[in-house]
């Protein structure tokens, strides 16, 4: 937070401002084209967009390449990379290299084990894990140097992103990772979904009483529900997910057509219920393979025009 | 100890299958243990193969024997008589033993009959989990004495990720989450500030990552 | 082949179940050849015996055990069951077919139960043929 902006994405948050981040898978083939397409239905409506790498662990285009592609329609990505795939000398030779195209975010994740993706045969690598990654973008940004000490020519200077999950367990430890990832280097967060607002406004809370609302942006992650099918989903099958029971109920409750017009209800009740929060500085939408309805749901929450 | 797990017959089969005259050898030390290879694993295999091979009308003769430890030349002597009788052995040690074979005898075809798994212990009669990596860099005196290289499956040494659940690892419900482990050990000794501390990069120099390592004792060489 | 042959049947029991002077081998059907085992205690059915049991040739093994929660060693006859259940996975591996294996629970001196017992075992032979491995040396095939 101390540095200069590198992007939008920072000025917003830096200036004080409400920020809407939103995401986009990149495809399973080589056509740029689907990038551009999802690029074009956030463009304007959101300060930045995530690009997943390899989600789920299923092979994608690669999320430097969809980055590179949306920087070069004006868009800001948040680059986001996992310690799954890479080892220190790839993850380093790729920060670089995506700063050397115009990325100025990251998300340093661990990312989903391959046991779920379309390669649970492969060798995963974490030889560093997200809060090491964290370090090293820091440690490149404010000391020019790479892990090894080396003065780069050219330091990247990217603002730096970290996930937390408040709906994982140990619960208590929850906010302890936290304040580990503000002190490696984290400018700000992204939280998995919110669905649980009152297990949510719980780990806010944790969180301001240990100060760490004041030294970090959080952006709180919100999905819509499309259907009943997928909820249930995100309940028994998502890894740290927390889906209340009642909220399925609801999606439940109405007639099939309007289950997915449900979903951007409780979507948009979630974000105004987030705003109230103290220390949410934003929201993170990942409409997932959805992305035409983010312009509706930030216009309908009041967050248009974006600065 | 090592654990290790007998191959499935059909592929012991297909690795003995240019052979009419195989030795059966087992080892008496870890993989004993964990029933994969130990004196009784070799009547049992000798037997189901010998079955196997009538029943398809093939010819097989196998000797059976067992050593102390396939690791350690001492004992792996006492199979040189043996060897010379077969055309061929199929080990039923670990992977080290089987390699320890083939460099003692080296005309002798060594085949494996155990998938080696990992380093770990007996847990309770039947059971037995996987506790340790050969990292070369111990620091299970953070962690409480449950190791995250190990047992976490995203070698994560900073805290759980976010899959982390009920105690279950997101890999599988049937895993522990090796971070919950910690963080309940490091309640219990009072330590939980160690969790608090940045930890750097692990050195995987030490690891298998530098290549084979060797230990050295000049106290003991003669 | 001359088919119709006995099948061959071999039983192991715990002495517990039927002792020396108890009438066990009356319970010979005329339609089996019938071999009895005993041991000490079910649980000292090691694989290795089950296993040589259809190496020698029995086209059925039957293990005859006390009932649950009745073994004088405590766990003896769980021991057993288990082993059995291994083995019978074992002998379908390597295509003898597990039907062959049974274990059954008997109350000490239930001549009744145990030849009921084995009459299904003969049964299950006789329906899945004779022990391949035994059948194949028998008819001495040309050896590939
Ligand atoms: S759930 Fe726990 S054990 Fe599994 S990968 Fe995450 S931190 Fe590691």
């Amino acid at each position: 937070m101390k540095i200069e902006s590198t992007g939008k994405l920072q000025r917003v948050l830096n200036s004080g401002g409400f920020a809407v981040t939103a995401e986009c898978g990149p495809p399973r083939g080589a056509d740029a084209e689907i990038v551009r397409k999802k690029g074009e239905l956030l463009k304007g409506c959101v300060d930045a967009v995530n690009v997943t790498d390899n989600q789920t662990a299923i092979v994608r285009m690669s999320s430097i390449a969809a980055c590179a592609h949306l920087v070069t329609m004006g868009i800001e990505p948040v680059m986001q990379m996992v310690t799954r795939d890479r080892n220190r000398i790839a993850l380093q030779s790729d920060i670089m290299g995506a700063y050397s195209l115009g990325i100025t975010n990251i998300l340093c994740l661990s990312g989903d084990h391959q046991t779920f993706g379309s390669q649970p045969d492969a060798l995963n690598v974490f030889d560093i894990d997200s809060m090491n990654l964290v370090r090293t973008v820091q440690t490149m940004r404010e000391q020019g140097q790479d892990m090894s000490g080396f003065e780069l020519k050219g330091a990247p200077r990217m603002f730096i992103g970290a996930a937390a999950n408040p709906f994982a367990d140990p619960f208590e430890y929850r906010v302890m990772r936290l304040a580990k990832k503000i002190d490696a280097g984290a400018d700000f967060i992204q939280t998995q979904c919110v669905y649980n607002l009152a297990r949510f406004k719980a780990w806010m809370k944790m969180a301001q009483d240990e100060g760490l609302t004041e030294k970090v942006h959080i952006l709180a992650g919100v999905t819509p529900m499309k259907s009943v099918g997928m909820a249930k989903y995100m309940a028994t099958r998502v890894a740290g997910m927390d889906v209340p029971e009642g909220l399925i109920k609801r999606m439940e409750g109405v007639a099939k057509p309007k289950v997915a017009e449900e979903g951007i209800k409780i979507c948009l009740e979630t974000i105004a219920a987030l705003r109230e929060i103290q220390g949410v500085h934003g929201i993170h939408l990942m409409a997932i393979e959805w992305e035409d309805v983010v312009e509706r749901i930030v216009s309908e929450a009041g967050l248009l025009p974006r600065p | 100890m090592i654990v290790g797990e007998q191959k499935p017959i059909s592929e012991i089969k297909q690795i003995i299958a240019p052979y009419q005259k195989v030795l059966i050898l087992g080892c008496g030390t870890c993989v004993k243990t964990c029933f994969a290879g130990g004196e009784d694993e070799v009547a049992v295999l000798a037997s189901a193969l010998r079955l196997v091979c009538k029943t398809e009308g093939k010819r097989i003769e196998i000797e059976e024997q067992t050593v102390e430890r396939q690791c350690e030349d001492e004992f792996i002597q006492e199979s040189a008589q043996a060897v010379s009788r077969n055309q061929a052995i199929l080990s039923l040690a670990c992977g080290a033993g089987v390699q320890a074979m083939a460099r003692r005898f080296t005309t002798a075809p060594v085949l494996p009959g155990v998938n080696t798994t990992f380093m770990g212990v007996l847990e309770k009669p039947g059971l037995f989990t996987e506790e340790c990596s050969g990292c070369g860099d111990c620091k299970l005196a953070v962690f409480g004495g449950i190791c995250p290289f190990t047992r976490c499956a995203k070698k994560l040494l900073n805290g759980p990720c976010g899959g982390s659940q009920n105690g279950h690892c997101e890999v599988s419900s049937d895993i522990d989450c090796a971070w919950h482990l910690i963080i309940e050990r490091l309640k219990a000794l009072g330590q939980m500030d160690n969790l608090r501390v940045y930890l750097p990069p692990k050195n995987w120099a030490a690891s298998l990552s530098s290549g084979p390592r060797k230990l050295i004792r000049e106290d003991h060489m003669l | 082949m001359s088919q119709k042959s006995q099948s061959k049947i071999t039983v192991f029991h715990c002495i517990n179940v039927f002792g020396d002077g108890d009438a066990l081998p009356a319970v010979a059907s005329a339609s089996g050849e019938l071999n009895f085992i005993k041991l000490p205690c079910s649980s000292m059915v090691k694989d290795v015996f089950l296993m040589r049991a259809f190496e020698a040739g029995a086209d059925a093994v039957v293990v005859l055990v006390c009932a649950e929660g009745a073994c004088r060693y405590v766990e003896g006859n769980l021991r057993a069951k288990k082993r059995v259940a291994w083995i019978k996975a074992l002998l379908d591996e390597i295509g003898m077919d597990g039907r062959r294996l049974a274990l059954f629970n008997v109350a000490a001196g239930d001549a009744r139960s145990a030849k009921r017992f084995i009459q299904e075992a003969l049964s299950v032979a006789a329906a899945l043929g004779p022990n391949p491995a035994a059948a194949r040396s028998r008819s001495d095939v040309a050896l590939v």
